[in-house]
């Protein structure tokens, strides 16, 4: 009797939640919710959505986006989203499938083009595309293309456009809103790529370095030549021999600059800068990767600047 | 082309014949007529010339893709390998040049709507100090030698919009057993409701919903095996509900029948009685206290018939705590992961009542990206079996009938009586995500038998879709 007792006030108990469930359940919210994977997306989302708009994003800036656990917190910022925005390109294979099947939203899901936004499909410059047969033994490769296309600061005009579109069919009633966020965006952007580029230009053809192929976009919109990675192969870390023919490599080219991310490990790029005499750059990749980085624009001033900076005091 | 070539020429000519008609009635136009005609004449040159350009460009096009095609069809992986390698060396700009056109359409087709395919494999060398070891799980290694612990198959898909499946067969020296294939709802329904239909790893504690690839040691922790068996999986409807509430809280509850071998329960004689179906609730729960560190709280409740005899029944009580710090500002691939279980049963028979329990506690410590080092208590107090073990138990059973006897108890009753303790540290290096190396120790202490030293050196290997890995 014990048990059946015991059993009862368990019934009870998930009946009384339920009904808590139905009066708190979907709450009708005002704002849009928006739910990004990296910090990249959300920074661009809050210019267009403004005030509209209230952005999420799951990863952290200063994250590896490969390797972000799936919280299960996740799971309850995603079942209340109008709309998912993620890279694409396998980056958020290992987290964001499981999470957006826990997420039982309809309107998120990948057939619901409004609702879920991969924004690689919209990049058109995508670079590293294999076509040819891949397998692992060449390293973790994306065989869609290189994910990190965000680097290229081009690269966001569609992902604001897209964005933009998206919220105008989610909530067209502030459609006029977003579409001047848009417009300002644009040019905002546009204005400050011919300054970046203006300002990179007399180091075109610059012979850089870096820990993963996570620059390519970056080196190739600035004009730059990746001639080595610290990486053997993509994912996998730097062995001793790998690190010395690299050396080598780097002293007969006479290569400067090294750059990486600031979730890689750090020492190796410095003991191979104090070796080959080239300056070391830990960079943050995405918004919020460092103090001080709170939009998409920000992010490359502080690349541009500290890339050009360094190689400036190189030149003297 | 020719036709719009003669076209071309057609009325150019009638232009030309025109014109002397033309030139009659206005000798100023003719003039002009003349330079148009002229102009026109020069405009199909160039025309004509840029085509032929084009058309020889586009010859020395197809020659080189053609020769380009040749090579990489007829020569094996390992020479595109050599190129990958040497090109790496040389330039990194060459590999990544695509080659466009390699897939045709229908390839594409087949790969876009065939279910996702993984392969895991997992072998274990194994040494124990004593010849018929006492194995727990049905995938620990069984005895001193390489075992095949599992190899495990997957496939997996969206359905529709509606539903996706996942299937999971999972082979071993037993033969091929039907793990998990189940459908989950995608879509938005009342109450935030999510529904698995099939036979799924039952939501009971956390090691229960963990495949083996993504255990932490190579051994199943002792009250899992003890209570759940290799995994409790019933083909079930299984209803989750996830409470609005500031944190993660999900209920579930499901109700199916247990047709698959586990050691607590089993199908009722009387299978008309709804009631005595097994029926399994899970609370659980995840609080993020900083963004380093995450907590998740579980409760289990199952019950069902246990088949020592009509209406002999068996609960099963469950808690589990896993918490995991990872300094994700300052030392982003560390973690330190804390885990723990504690599993109470009451089990009716018709002689008594049993009442066992088990508890594990584990902590795994992630030093570097590629390494794991961790440690593992298990215990489980138990006085009597609830049920007799079927075929592939023999052996075991032979032991502990054979432990039964020195200790004067009745014949034929078989598994472990008292208390039984393990120790399990273990270090694993994983030198990409989808491969492992791992060692392990086990020490087993045990009332009624000798203890027993295990080691333990674990392969694992995953080939084909990148999964996702669960919190």
């Amino acid at each position: 009797m014990k048990k059946l007792k015991s059993i009862q006030t368990f019934t009870i108990t998930i009946t009384i939640l339920f009904i808590t469930m139905c009066i708190l359940g979907h709450n009708a919210l005002a704002q849009v919710q928006i739910v990004t994977s990296t910090p990249d997306f959300s920074a661009i989302a809050k210019d267009i959505g403004g005030d509209k708009v209230e952005v999420v994003s799951l990863a952290k800036g200063y994250q590896d986006p490969h390797f972000v656990d799936a919280k299960p917190i996740f799971v309850t910022k995603l079942n209340q989203a109008d709309l998912i925005i993620y890279n694409g390109l396998e980056l958020e294979s290992g987290w964001l499938p499981l999470l957006i099947t826990g997420a039982r939203n309809s309107d998120i899901l990948a057939g619901n083009a409004t609702g879920h936004f991969d924004v690689s499909l919209s990049i058109k410059n995508k670079l590293e595309v294999h076509s040819a047969p891949v397998d692992r033994s060449m390293g973790d490769i994306h065989p869609g293309g290189n994910p990190h296309f965000m680097l290229d600061p081009r690269n966001g005009i569609p992902v604001a456009r897209g964005i933009a579109a998206r919220l105008i069919q989610i909530d067209p009633d502030n459609a006029k809103f977003y579409e001047e966020n848009f417009d300002n965006f644009i040019s905002t952007l546009k204005l400050k790529i011919s300054e970046w580029e203006a300002e990179l230009a007399q180091f075109e053809g610059t012979e850089v370095v870096t820990y993963h192929k996570l620059w390519i976009y970056f080196t190739t919109w600035a004009g730059f030549k990746e001639v080595g990675t610290i990486e053997p192969k993509p994912g996998i870390p730097p062995t001793p021999s790998h690190i010395a023919s690299l050396i080598k490599r780097m002293q007969s080219l006479d290569v400067q600059l090294i750059i990486s991310a600031n979730y890689y490990p750090r020492k190796t790029p410095e003991i191979i800068a104090q070796k080959t005499g080239a300056t070391s750059l830990i960079l943050p990749t995405m918004v919020n990767g460092q103090e001080g980085i709170n939009t998409y624009s920000q992010l490359f001033d502080a690349l541009v600047g500290e890339i050009t900076s360094a190689l400036k005091n190189k030149g003297n | 082309m020719n036709s719009s070539r003669n076209f071309l020429i057609l009325i150019i000519f009638t232009l030309l014949f025109s014109a002397p008609f033309v030139s009659l009635a206005r000798a100023d136009e003719s003039n002009d007529v003349k330079k148009e005609l002229q102009e026109l004449k020069q405009m199909m040159k160039q025309m004509q010339n840029r085509i032929e350009d084009l058309e020889d460009r586009n010859k020395v096009l197809e020659q080189q893709a053609k020769e380009k095609e040749k090579p990489a069809k007829e020569e094996t992986i390992v020479v595109e390998e050599q190129e990958v390698v040497e090109s790496q060396e040389t330039d990194l700009t060459v590999i990544e040049q695509p080659a466009q056109g390699n897939q045709n359409f229908l390839t594409k087709t087949l790969n876009y709507f065939n279910p996702q395919v993984s392969v895991v494999g997992i072998f274990s060398a194994a040494y124990y100090s004593e010849n018929n070891p006492i194995v727990f799980a049905e995938n620990d290694p069984e005895n001193t030698g390489v075992n095949l612990q599992e190899i495990e198959v997957g496939f997996q898909a969206a359905v529709d919009s509606y539903f996706r499946f996942d299937l999971f067969l999972s082979f071993s020296t037993e033969g091929v057993e039907l793990e998990e294939a189940y459908a989950t709802t995608l879509l938005t329904l009342p109450l935030n409701s999510q529904f698995r239909i099939g036979r799924a790893r039952a939501k009971f504690g956390r090691i229960n919903q963990m495949h083996r690839d993504a255990q932490n040691f190579v051994t199943l922790p002792l009250p899992a095996a003890q209570f759940l068996g290799e995994h409790l999986n019933p083909t079930s409807i299984e209803a989750n509900f996830l409470v609005p509430v500031p944190w993660y809280l999900e209920l579930s509850a499901s109700g199916g029948s247990p047709d698959v071998e586990t050691p607590t329960f089993d199908r009722d004689n009387d299978a008309n009685d709804i009631g005595r179906l097994l029926y399994i609730f899970h609370i659980a729960n995840f609080f993020e206290l900083s963004e380093s560190l995450g907590v998740s709280l579980g409760g289990s409740f199952a019950t069902g018939s246990n088949g020592t005899a009509s209406g002999e029944r068996s609960n099963l009580y469950g808690i589990d705590l896993f918490a995991k710090y990872r300094p994700l500002r300052d030392n982003p691939y560390q973690e330190l992961m804390f885990q723990s279980e504690f599993m109470y049963l009451d089990a009716q028979t018709p002689e008594e009542t049993l009442e066992n329990w088990g508890w594990y506690s584990q902590l795994v410590y992630r030093f570097a990206k590629r390494w794991n080092s961790g440690f593992r208590f298990g215990i489980i107090d138990t006085n009597t079996p609830v049920q007799e073990e079927a075929e592939g138990g023999e052996e075991e059973a032979s032991i502990f009938t054979a432990i039964r006897n020195e200790e004067g108890e009745e014949e034929g009753m078989l598994g472990l009586l008292g208390r039984t303790y393990r120790i399990s540290p273990m270090l694993t290096f994983n030198p990409t995500e989808f491969s492992r190396i791992r060692v392990q120790y086990d020490y087993l202490n045990q009332d009624f038998a000798e203890n027993q030293h295990a080691i333990f050196l674990q392969f694992q290997y995953a080939i084909g879709a990148h999964g996702a890995h669960p919190f």
